[in-house]
């Protein structure tokens, strides 16, 4: 059971959301059918753990892992059973026991002679002072006292490949390589203790080398998904503008993440409207008991509006790739934000709604990017460009969603038609990707906008992104 | 759920041969998962692609247990009414005629306002109880004297709100009626609830359920499942279907052929009277196997280097 218990802490790591209901589940499992094979195994934590498609292959991944480094220290366990008093030998400090004991094993193993260093250097243990130089010498197996050692150490904490090093030392502390390292640096001057302690460099090279291979594997197994979380929690906080090329993908499946958290959040918000249609059989219902009398009235649920969209986004160098990310956010949220008319502009002012419908997202951005993206401003132009286009559609039932640094180069803004937009809809945000003391320095004419807009909001990391959607999602 | 044949369920290696001669033809893991939902009375949510037999692994485990199976079919709006119980409103109505007849009898004699009224309230008050309640699938499966395996179809066609509303009856096996009170299971049903995946269903749900993927079969497998479904197979042409589906599989079809479609092709073959797979008739019977045009054009020029190698 503990195995199990770990595992499932090793399952959290990793991101899978194992609640302890569903522990108690796989536990009752385990008891009615066992845990004979592997496969049963498998299949029964499977059944009871795992309840996301995308969770199945990180989880057959670990049970791997995991497994099989059960399995084999279950084997050693056992064999270790069989050879009996071994193991207290290397507990035991009482060097006399251990001495005594010692005896008999190296007759056991002078009979194998198969077994490498120890069965060619019988006599010279013997004399080997440290208990791990001890241990060694009787080529035990050393698997146990690494596992043990590693969960006195709490080696399943884990969580930077940086930590790897650490952990094998304290290992090794903890095995007792203190005093065998004393022992293999002790001056001595008589040819026996010196192929002794040759004996023990060796045995202490592979020692280490086992505890490696042990912490490198567990580290597989606690740590990675942890890395992981780590880089996806630093990403959301993180300036989109200064994002590296190589964290794209993972960005644009968290931008993804979050909108449909936000989506299905508000999808399930229904009201019940009064002047919605009346629900005739229901009413009938709630007035049967008056006699037929229709004293209450029942009215339909009725979905609420949703939000009327034009996003206008500035796509020249600066701003580009916050850009993208509030583009990919606004499709993403296309489940309760249907109605989104999308506009992109450098100098010129593009409609890009199409684009979006016809190609996949990500192909559309990289597309929008590479043709528009990267030109120098022009603000003045670009309104002239909108209001032709599209000021007569907007009505008092749209949000206006302006993505840019109003960095103008010195050109004259054309403060007239945000004024305008700003009067037939219903709200005007300004997303601005820079920190608010740095507006309006430089050739930024942020406040020159701002008294027309509803809110000027400094749009820098994800959760700007989110919070701001939020909002908007919730007083529409 | 009471089960009369304790040995039926003794073990997931039984439940796999007995389901084998009624015909369904399952793999380890979803024997396992019954064997698990009869013992740990844990409801079964099955994921997979459409046409795998997940609606069918619910008939069969009702015909295996001697159970009736209920069967709630999920779609958008469905509601509580629809779902749970439903009020006889017609008869309620008959009922407050009845009443008002009787009301003379019941108040004659009473002296004023106050004995009128405790006379009433004496009068017993059938207007919301079990009389005149119409069970649907979810309450009939609860009421049901020996229990009945529940399939709850397509559970993702429904709304979130019919979500919530089920994690009642699914963690406790009860319903609430806000008239009457909370209706508890007589026995408790074996609950089954597919999935086709439409829709992320909600954590709580899934928590609640153990889950059970089922796959495309392996080859092996989906040779035995035509084996037994369709009688009469030639048995190398029985390996040639399975092939050449399997590797259809792996083409980015729209829709890819699943277990039912290819036996509706073995049985369409069989009928036939075809002996060995020619592009002829592959070509002519594809679209029993493909039910999208662009995935017919795609098919269609490949179908000799499909059949290379087959024979």
């Amino acid at each position: 059971m503990r195995f199990v218990a770990e595992f499932i802490g090793a399952l959290r790591d990793a991101g899978l959301q194992v609640s302890p209901a569903e522990s108690l589940d796989a536990i009752n499992a385990i008891k009615l059918v066992g845990l004979e094979s592997r496969e049963t195994s498998k299949m029964l934590l499977a059944l009871t753990l795992v309840k996301r498609q995308a969770d199945q292959v990180i989880y057959e991944e670990l049970f791997d892992l995991y497994f099989a480094s059960v399995e084999k220290a279950q084997k050693e366990d056992e064999s270790e059973g069989k050879e009996g008093d071994n193991d207290s030998a290397t507990s035991s400090d009482d060097l006399q026991t251990a001495q005594n004991k010692q005896a008999e094993v190296n007759e056991s193993h002078s009979q194998i002679p198969a077994i490498g260093q120890a069965a060619n250097s019988d006599s010279l243990q013997a004399s080997a002072n440290s208990p791990l130089g001890q241990a060694l010498g009787e080529n035990e197996d050393m698997s146990l006292a690494i596992v043990q050692a590693a969960v006195e150490e709490k080696l399943s904490s884990i969580v930077l490949f940086t930590q790897k090093n650490y952990f094998a030392y304290k290992i090794m502390q903890r095995l007792g390589d203190e005093a065998l390292s004393a022992e293999i640096r002790a001056e001595t001057n008589s040819h026996e203790d010196k192929k002794l302690q040759q004996q023990l460099v060796k045995s202490r090279a592979s020692l280490l080398e086992q505890v490696n291979d042990y912490v490198e594997q567990q580290y597989l197994i606690f740590a990675r998904h942890k890395g992981q979380k780590y880089r996806v929690d630093y990403l959301q906080q993180a300036k989109l503008s200064q994002l590296e090329n190589i964290d794209y993908k993972l960005m644009q499946t968290l931008v993804q993440k979050a909108a449909r958290k936000l989506a299905s959040q508000h999808s399930r918000r229904r009201l019940t409207s009064k002047r919605g249609l009346l629900d005739v059989r229901k009413t009938i219902a709630a007035n049967a008991a008056f006699d037929g009398a229709l004293f209450h009235t029942r009215w339909k649920a009725t979905r609420i509006d949703r939000p009327k969209i034009v996003a206008i986004c500035d796509v020249s160098g600066s701003v580009s790739r916050v850009a993208r990310f509030l583009l990919l956010f606004l499709y993403s949220l296309q489940d309760v934000m249907p109605k989104v008319r999308s506009f992109v502009f450098a100098s010129e002012m593009i409609e890009v709604s199409a684009l979006f419908k016809q190609q996949d997202i990500e192909l559309a951005l990289d597309e929008i990017m590479q043709r528009w993206g990267g030109l120098s401003t022009d603000y003045a132009k670009a309104l002239i460009g909108f209001q032709s286009q599209a000021l007569a559609s907007i009505d008092k039932k749209t949000t206006v969603i302006m993505l840019g640094d109003a960095r103008n180069n010195q050109g004259d803004g054309r403060i007239d038609i945000w004024e305008k937009v700003y009067r037939k809809s219903k709200r005007v945000l300004w997303l601005n990707p820079e920190q608010r003391n740095s507006w309006d320095s430089g050739d930024s004419i942020m406040s020159e906008y701002s008294p027309w807009c509803s809110s000027v909001e400094p749009c820098r990391n994800l959760k700007d992104i989110e919070r701001i959607f939020s909002r908007l999602l919730k007083y529409s | 759920m009471i089960i009369k044949h304790q040995e039926k369920i003794a073990s997931p290696e039984i439940i796999q041969s007995r389901f084998e001669a009624l015909g369904y033809i399952c793999s380890n893991s979803v024997a396992t998962a019954i064997y698990l939902a009869c013992h740990l009375q844990k409801p079964i949510l099955i994921e997979g692609p459409p046409g795998v037999g997940k609606t069918e692994l619910a008939k069969i485990t009702a015909a295996y247990l001697n159970a009736p199976l209920i069967r709630m079919q999920c779609y958008e709006g469905l509601d509580e009414s629809k779902a749970l119980y439903e009020w006889k409103y017609g008869k309620q109505l008959l009922y407050t005629q009845v009443l008002k007849e009787q009301l003379g009898d019941v108040l004659r004699g009473a002296r004023g306002l106050d004995e009128s009224i405790a006379r009433l309230h004496d009068f017993g008050d059938i207007f919301y109880s079990q009389e005149f309640l119409e069970p649907r699938p979810l309450l009939q499966a609860l009421q049901s004297q020996d229990g009945a395996v529940l399939l709850v179809d397509e559970i993702d066609k429904a709304d979130q709100e019919f979500e919530a509303f089920l994690l009642e009856l699914l963690s406790d096996y009860q319903v609430s009626i806000p008239e009457i009170g909370t209706v508890k299971a007589v026995s408790t049903p074996i609950v089954m609830l597919t999935s086709n995946n439409t829709r992320e269903l909600g954590d709580a749900l899934k928590r609640r359920c153990l889950h059970l993927y089922i796959p495309f079969p392996d080859a092996a497998l989906e040779s035995r499942i035509l084996a037994s479904q369709v009688e009469g197979l030639d048995s190398q042409l029985r390996e040639q279907i399975v092939t050449l589906i399997g590797k259809l599989r792996n083409m980015p079809l729209k829709k890819s052929p699943a277990v039912s479609e290819s036996i509706d092709w073995a049985r369409a073959l069989l009928l036939l009277n075809v002996e060995e797979l020619d592009p002829h008739w592959v070509k002519e019977t594809l679209n029993l196997l493909l039910k999208f045009q662009d995935d017919i054009e795609l098919v269609e020029p490949e179908i000799k280097a499909l059949l290379k190698g087959l024979r």
